[in-house]
């Protein structure tokens, strides 16, 4: 018998359901785990311990009265320190926002509200979501769960080993870059970055406005789904929210008639670790063995999308970050002239992989540089997009590894901030071209994890679950 | 293309940033890394390729009208702010040189 905190979101409802266990029960469970291990693990910035005690003593009165409030209510879940949540401190892993308290609740925390969920806390990240390891943030890195020498990955790395180390049922990472698959990948759990416009941002602090995502973290895809099935949806608050019929999960029990295309520029590149691309064949053999037809296919400017990448967001950071400039919130350095309180509070209050990246912005947007520099990775953009859209004609979904290594040492990659960038190779061309993809844990023999990328079209999220429950379904039975 | 450290130090006063010589060192040679990697999309054939622009098939505007909030809210934005005259932002002046 599983401990309570270690269920499933998809058992935990069943038995909350059917009278066998608490609210309460189950999230004091939780507490309990993050009181055990976060100490050396440091997966969370805050725990509200009395309010989601609270909260879980309504949800079961709610359930008794037979008033459930929806399909997470009592559901203890964590949210990413960059998701407004009112009342609580939040501030994106940065000095800068050392003690700003959020003045109304996102959207998403809206919905998780409304479902019932419980929200235990907030959980760590790489400041303002730039890194892949979660040592960035500025009060100090997470642990990997399996090896604190390691790193969970980032930026969600916070929501990656709170799921991971069964500190809680689900959680909610962001992703402009790779910033839930990654860090799902390197502690094997489920992450998936839904499609551009799916789950509005209102209330998330902008990184790269154009690229961010929010999406579920958590120990199954159809936990996932559940998740994803109550954040989604259009927002008068997020512009961007798409125009779509909403996401609802359709589960088959094999993969018969699924095309799946192998991009042989993914495939084929040198740096991957041994360990990543067997435990990623065996798993494309798996999905093989579940049914699908498997072929290999062209993808062109693979190479470039990492580039484009990293001329894209930085511009968009550089706008984004010059609202942190001491004036209505946070850091304000005191006594200086105008320019100086700007130039000051900023450089003090933010760390230098983010002070890297406005400094590359500013570059890539300045007058002379721009066109060489940002409209032609916008360009490149559309191209990118374009091979997706013919990739997708003759394939139903695209797999990749999820990244070229497992968990690296904390340290080995702070001081080479392109070795860092490299580790979103595979992760970074989907959210230039808006798609939806989920990291799946692969079967590792006891190894540390690795993670398999899926990639559906545009909103197709649901062909992407199914595809990654269908694989979890073959490792179980292993 | 290669920055000089003058280079990078007008970049920083651009995004009001007081790096300070030590930082502003280190982030001219990380930029010897980065900008060589970053440009080889200038290689891509981009001719008669528009920029793209709408990442998703989103909705139009919505009405420019002030919606009222509810005191807690208010004073929690209030809370927020570095200095406070009241209900008031306080800020430097634009045009004064403060004494030190």
């Amino acid at each position: 018998m599983k401990l309570l905190n270690e269920l499933t979101i998809a058992e935990a409802r069943r038995l909350l359901d059917a009278g066998e266990i608490t609210a309460r029960a189950l999230t004091q469970a939780c507490l309990d785990q993050i009181r055990s291990l976060d100490g050396a693990l440091h997966a969370f910035l805050e725990v509200y311990e009395e309010d989601a005690l609270q909260e879980a003593d309504r949800s079961d009165a709610r359930r008794q009265a037979g008033q459930m409030a929806g399909v997470l209510d009592g559901i203890p879940l964590a949210i990413k320190d960059n998701m407004l949540l009112q009342g609580k401190t939040c501030t994106s892993g940065s000095k800068i926002l050392q003690g700003h308290v959020a003045a109304y609740d996102s959207t998403v925390v809206s919905k998780l509200k409304a479902s019932g969920a419980v929200i235990l806390g907030r959980a760590n990240m790489d400041e303002f979501a730039m890194g892949s390891s979660t040592e960035r943030s500025a009060y100090g890195p997470t642990k990997h769960p399996r090896d604190p020498e390691r790193v969970p990955g980032g930026s969600s790395g916070g929501s990656a080993v709170a799921v991971a180390a069964n500190m809680c049922l689900g959680a909610l990472g962001s992703d402009t870059g790779g910033s839930i698959r990654q860090p799902a990948a390197f502690c094997g759990v489920v992450g998936l970055k839904p499609t551009y416009g799916r789950v509005s941002r209102n209330g998330l602090m902008a990184m790269a406005s154009s690229l961010d995502q929010i999406g579920p973290m958590a120990k199954t895809a159809e936990d996932a789904a559940m998740i994803l099935h109550v954040i989604q949806g259009q927002d008068a608050n997020d512009q961007t929210t798409g125009e779509v019929e909403l996401f609802n999960p359709k589960w088959t029990e094999s993969l018969k008639g699924v095309r799946i295309g192998l991009p042989k520029q993914a495939w084929g590149m040198d740096g991957v670790q041994e360990a990543v691309r067997d435990a990623t064949l065996d798993a494309v053999n798996q999905l093989k063995n579940q049914g699908a037809e498997i072929v290999e296919i062209d993808l062109p400017y693979a190479d470039e999308a990492l580039a484009v990448y990293y001329v894209l967001m930085p511009c968009e950071v550089s706008a984004n970050l010059s609202r942190f400039d001491g004036m209505r919130y946070g850091l304000r350095q005191q006594s200086l002239s105008l320019f100086e309180t700007y130039a000051v509070s900023r450089a003090q209050g933010l760390g230098d992989e983010v002070m890297r990246r406005i400094l590359l912005g500013t570059f890539a947007l300045s007058s002379g540089y721009i066109d060489a520099y940002y409209v032609q990775a916008k360009k490149v953009q559309t191209l990118i997009r374009r091979g997706y859209e013919e990739a997708f004609k003759s394939v139903d979904l695209i797999v990749t590894p999820t990244t070229p290594t497992t968990a690296f040492k904390l340290g080995e990659k702070t001081n080479d901030p392109l070795a860092m960038y490299l580790e979103d190779i595979f992760t970074v061309s989907i959210n230039v071209a808006g798609l939806p993809a989920v990291s799946v844990p692969c079967d590792n023999n006891g190894g540390m994890p690795v993670g398999l990328q899926i990639i559906g079209p545009w909103f197709d999220e649901k062909s992407v679950l199914n595809a990654a429950r269908n694989y979890e379904l073959t490792v179980q039975k292993n | 293309m290669k920055l000089d450290k003058d280079q990078v130090a007008h970049l920083a006063k651009l995004a009001r940033l007081d790096l300070g010589e030590e930082k502003l060192e280190a982030m001219t040679k990380d930029f010897d890394s980065i900008l060589p990697y970053v440009e080889r999309i200038q290689a891509v054939d981009t001719t008669g390729v528009e920029p793209f622009a709408m990442p998703a098939k989103a909705q139009g505007w919505r009405q420019d009208r002030a919606v009222p909030i509810d005191d807690y809210t208010r004073e929690l934005i209030l809370s927020n702010f570095p200095e406070r005259s009241g209900d008031l932002l306080a800020a430097p002046g634009v045009f004064e040189t403060p004494k030190k």
